[in-house]
């Protein structure tokens, strides 16, 4: 426990730790003194000067060391002879803070019209306007009058286009650093930075791309004015005009809390739209950050090639009919005497989607199962994170395992929450087959020969780190699928879940493993009993009834392909028209999670809700919806209504036990405390008000078990190995359905190759080749990367070419 | 294209053995004079070059020249004269000298005479500010300070340059 400290800040009496700032302890004192440059989430700087007030500390007797008092016996104060920047002074015992004086008040005058001499004013046609910083203070603090000199006002140029996502005006600009330090210090990217010195002064960016920075966005929440505004949202909506709805990012296994921000416009046919995704603040999650993709990739969710209507195969062709011929041609064909339905579900879908789902195959004789390309969720349900857990309260003492995955890229939040903790000495080890961008942050950063991770991690266990591991007073592991398939996930994870077990870390907060998913859900439908396949090719071959939703296994891998073009009967519930879709008998449109309520497991066990932005805007259904309704045609009773789908889902499951929509929807005070109110403070983040939602218990004893390694694929003669890697910015439905505003940073068919193995086979950068893999040719452009090791042909997934584990690849 | 690591490869190697290797971001300086000592301007090529060698983004260089008077991204004039036109200076009267000096030479502040010898730009504090007018010379390699400026003082200073430029072999 830090030391205590009393002060007074106007007549409030005040007790805060020791080393707090006088901003942060008027602030939970409820007196708001206005900032500019001053962030809670960064280091203070002293730059701007708004939050100057006037400061007394007790008068101590040199000679005695005691303070002096006064005739009354109370301490003698004095005062400084200036005022002081409130955002860089601690406080001390029995200091007396004024910040409603005259004096204080004629600085804040001063220093706004200074702020204004050049400011354009331009509020009408600004972004910000409405919820900006510079607006609201100069209401409250500012001259109503303006003594400079109309004609000397300085013009600068208003569409500066940083990168193709952020757009800088640079005659709004108060040269606060926000975004500077914010990329610097939070978001390891020094990417941005000031050019040339008083009113010359402009944010300049050297990269290529520009502003080259997953995180970039967020500089436009903490920017005080509006200078840096984003190119999806630039001249959207006012502020006020739009509605706030809380949400969570589905973009992946983070969870990170957002709102979207709706609003009816003409545009979209007088319906409501989303304008834009703005973070939610949840400390235990995201903070007030989101990355990018969160931020940028949702326009997939209101895509015009949405499906729209359901359809059925007639002579061949699918073709629309009502829900009613969609819900009867299913129900007939399980009523045939060989029913049987076989669920293959994604985590993409909801846990009501998927319980639901799960009691309609239960009651159907069928099966569930996950459809996805990494193993190991049984065990993130054992020895995952407990309740409690809170990755920012790591720290000296306890330590973080990642193994086989570029967090950068894949949970792009948690990397930053990694990097944060090893900056507060936590122990951080990383384990993968190549450089990441978390090796700047290890205490101990290792490598493998792809296809070697067990063999590396009993070493890494046997060796240094594995002292810092076992002996950490608490110890998180993330593990990937950088290389892997489900089974050699499953291996790494069980390998990892025996350590947890061996060295005592597991069921306590800040303790235990997780699973670097690429889906919002895949936590959920593991702990909801959804399992992979052990051979998927021959499940679905064998199945009479497949139901497809939430996946795409056509479009992945075209050996599925082939084998629903062959099935008895397939039923695919999704927004598009996937390759899996093309070939149903029944195509039903799902909705979008943006367009109903529901609730989402983390990655970190975090159950949390969303709520409907929009109404339905098409004839679509949720994935429950669509089990009720067949159940019901069936004689079955499965509920409809969201909330009393997951209340029957707590009382069946015992992870979930006891929780409840209301549950999730709980809230406690949060540090930094922020609000609307005062957007100043620390940026345009929304306050969580809709719930921070509940970690899952974990139920039963976990016990080691011998992990199953997988065979390594037989060595081909010149082969490489092709080794499938996770991208941010991949080609997955949610980017490819997105605007074109992430267009230039998504990545195409590419196979990345260290530049020897390109030399040795005449390859350059950008050719365009073809590679064998699982006797079929592929189509791809080459990339060259240093930090590929020899041997090795890095294949993203999502792109098209079925490269799942490890396979020899030629070219 | 000559890079600097092929031109100076001993004066980086004195440079970047004056800071410790995990500080190595401070030769910025040193090396961005390095950069320009030759033709009085550091170019894109060498911003990357020093960015690279310091593990630094190029945002960073970019940032450190935009912030001292001392570096330029543009070509100037043989020498450049960098006169202080802030509050103290003024007041000693900067702003006449440097109107004054202009005159003479028939440019404007932030020209180059059309001999290419002088660029005067007018620069914020040198720290002189008792001193004043004040201004920097740069052009042979060092900065000099020139203080308690009068228009005759830098008319003669601008005939020797004058003279010693004359002097120069010009390939
Ligand atoms: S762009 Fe915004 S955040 Fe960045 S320095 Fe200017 S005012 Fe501050
Ligand atoms: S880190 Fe993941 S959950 Fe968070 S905004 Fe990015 S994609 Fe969304
Ligand atoms: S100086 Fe304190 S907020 Fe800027
Ligand atoms: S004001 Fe001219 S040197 Fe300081």
């Amino acid at each position: 426990m830090p030391k205590l400290v009393n002060l007074t800040i106007n007549h409030t009496r005040v007790t805060v730790p020791e080393g707090t700032l006088i901003v942060d302890a008027a602030k939970e004192a409820g007196i708001n003194i206005p900032v500019f440059c001053y962030h809670p989430k960064m280091e203070p700087v002293g730059m701007c000067r708004m939050c100057l007030v006037d400061v007394a500390r007790p008068v101590i007797d040199r000679a005695t060391g005691q303070p002096v008092l006064e005739a009354d016996g109370a301490p003698k104060l004095s005062f400084g002879p200036k005022l002081e920047t409130a955002c860089t002074t601690p406080v001390s015992e029995g200091m007396l803070v004024v910040e409603d004086s005259p004096k204080v008040t004629a600085a804040r005058k001063d220093i706004l019209e200074f702020l204004l001499t050049s400011h354009p004013l331009d509020c009408p046609i600004c972004d910000k306007g409405g919820e900006c910083p510079l607006q609201n203070l100069t209401l409250g603090y500012g001259p109503t009058e303006s003594r400079f000199d109309f004609a000397d006002k300085l013009h600068h140029a208003k569409r500066v286009p940083l990168g193709e996502l952020i757009f800088l005006d640079r005659e709004r600009c108060i040269q606060c650093g926000r975004c500077v330090r914010f990329q610097e210090k939070i978001a390891g990217d020094p990417v941005i930075g000031f050019y040339q010195r008083g009113r010359k002064l402009e944010i300049q960016t050297q990269t290529q791309p520009g502003f080259d920075s997953i995180f970039s966005g967020n500089t436009s929440d903490i920017c005080p004015v509006g200078a840096l505004t984003t190119a999806d949202f630039r001249f959207g909506a006012r502020p006020w005009e739009m509605e706030a709805h809380p949400s969570i990012c589905a973009q992946c296994a983070v969870g990170c809390n957002i709102v979207f921000n709706t609003k009816r416009e003409a545009r979209s046919e007088g319906g409501m739209a989303i304008k834009r995704v703005m973070p939610r603040q949840n400390e235990a999650v995201n903070e007030i950050w989101l990355c990018d993709k969160g931020r940028f990739g949702y326009h997939y969710l209101q895509s015009g090639e949405r499906l729209t209507r359901p359809m059925i195969r007639q002579n061949g062709e699918l073709v629309p009919v009502s829900w009613e011929t969609a819900t009867d041609t299913i129900v007939e064909r399980l009523k045939t005497g060989r029913s049987g339905l076989t669920v293959l579900a994604g985590g993409r879908l909801a846990n009501e989607d998927l319980f639901n789902l799960k009691r309609l195959a239960d009651a159907e004789h069928g099966k569930t199962l996950f459809y996805t390309h990494m193993g190991g969720g049984d065990l993130t349900g054992q020895v995952g994170l407990a309740p409690g857990s809170n990755l920012a309260t790591l720290g000296k003492g306890d330590a973080v395992l990642v193994v086989a995955s570029d967090l950068h890229e894949e949970a792009p939040i948690w990397w930053l929450r990694l990097k944060q903790a090893a900056a507060r000495g936590a122990s951080l080890v990383v384990l993968n087959p190549r450089a990441t961008r978390l090796d700047d942050f290890a205490a101990i950063s290792q490598r493998y020969h792809y296809g070697r991770v067990m063999d590396a991690l009993a070493a890494l266990f046997a060796g240094e780190a594995g002292q810092v591991l076992s002996q950490a007073a608490n110890l998180v592991i993330f593990f990937g699928s950088e290389g892997l398939g489900v089974d050699g996930s499953q291996a790494v994870a069980q390998a990892c879940a025996n350590l947890l077990i061996r060295t005592g870390h597991t069921g306590r907060p800040n303790n235990g493993l997780v699973g670097v998913w690429s889906e919002p859900n895949a936590q959920g439908a593991w702990e909801l009993g959804y399992r992979p396949a052990k051979n998927l090719t021959a499940e679905l071959a064998e199945a009479h009834v497949t139901l497809v939703a939430g996946a795409d296994p056509a479009g992945d891998d075209p050996a599925l392909a082939e084998t629903l073009q062959q099935s008895e009967f397939l039923v695919v519930a999704d927004l598009f028209m996937t390759e899996t879709a093309k070939r149903a008998n029944v195509v039903l449109p799902a909705l979008p999670y943006s367009e109903r309520e529901g609730s989402f497991t983390s990655g970190e066990r975090r159950v949390q809700r969303f709520t409907a932005a929009l109404p339905p805007r098409e004839k679509a259904h949720t994935e429950a919806m669509i089990a009720a309704r067949v159940a019901a045609r069936l004689g079955l009773k499965i509920e409809e209504s969201l909330p009393v789908v997951f209340e029957k889902l707590a009382a069946e499951t015992p992870a979930f036990t006891g929780l409840s929509f209301d549950r999730l929807a709980e809230t406690h005070p949060q540090k930094p405390l922020l609000s609307r109110e005062d957007l100043y403070y620390s940026g345009t983040a929304y306050e969580n008000t809709a719930g921070l939602g509940c970690t899952l218990a974990l139920t039963g004893s976990p016990a080691e078990a011998e992990p199953v390694t997988p065979e390594l694929p037989a060595p081909v003669e010149n082969a490489l190995l092709a080794v499938p890697i996770t991208r941010l910015y991949d080609r997955s439905s949610t980017l490819v359905h997105s605007s074109s505003i992430l267009g230039q940073r998504m990545i195409g068919a590419e196979v990345w190759l260290n530049p020897q193995d390109a030399a040795e086979r005449g390859l350059s950068a950008g050719a365009e080749i073809e590679i064998h893999l699982k006797s079929a040719n592929w189509p791809v452009k080459v990339v060259i990367n240093a930090d590929v090791p020899a041997g090795a042909a890095l294949l993203p997934r999502s792109v098209g070419i079925p490269a799942f584990e490890l396979a020899a690849l030629e070219i | 294209m000559n890079t600097l690591a092929e031109k100076y490869p001993q004066d980086i190697k004195r440079i970047l053995a004056k800071y410790p290797p995990e500080q190595k971001r401070s030769a910025i300086m040193p090396l961005l004079f390095l950069a320009q000592r030759e033709t009085g301007q550091v170019s894109p090529e060498a911003v990357q070059e020093i960015a690279s060698m310091l593990a630094v983004s190029t945002t960073e260089i970019t940032s450190v020249m935009g912030f001292y008077t001392l570096f330029h991204d543009h070509p100037g004039g043989r020498y450049r004269l960098q006169v202080c036109h802030d509050l103290s200076c003024a007041l000693n009267g900067a702003e006449t000298f440097l109107e004054q000096l202009c005159r003479h030479l028939g440019i404007e502040e932030g020209q180059t005479t059309s001999d290419g010898l002088f660029t005067i730009e007018a620069v914020p504090c040198l720290a002189a500010c008792d001193k004043g007018p004040v201004f920097q010379l740069q052009g042979d390699g060092e900065i000099v300070y020139y203080e308690k400026q009068t228009l005759e003082s830098a008319k003669a200073l601008l005939e020797t340059l004058r003279q010693r430029a004359a002097g120069e072999v010009t390939p």
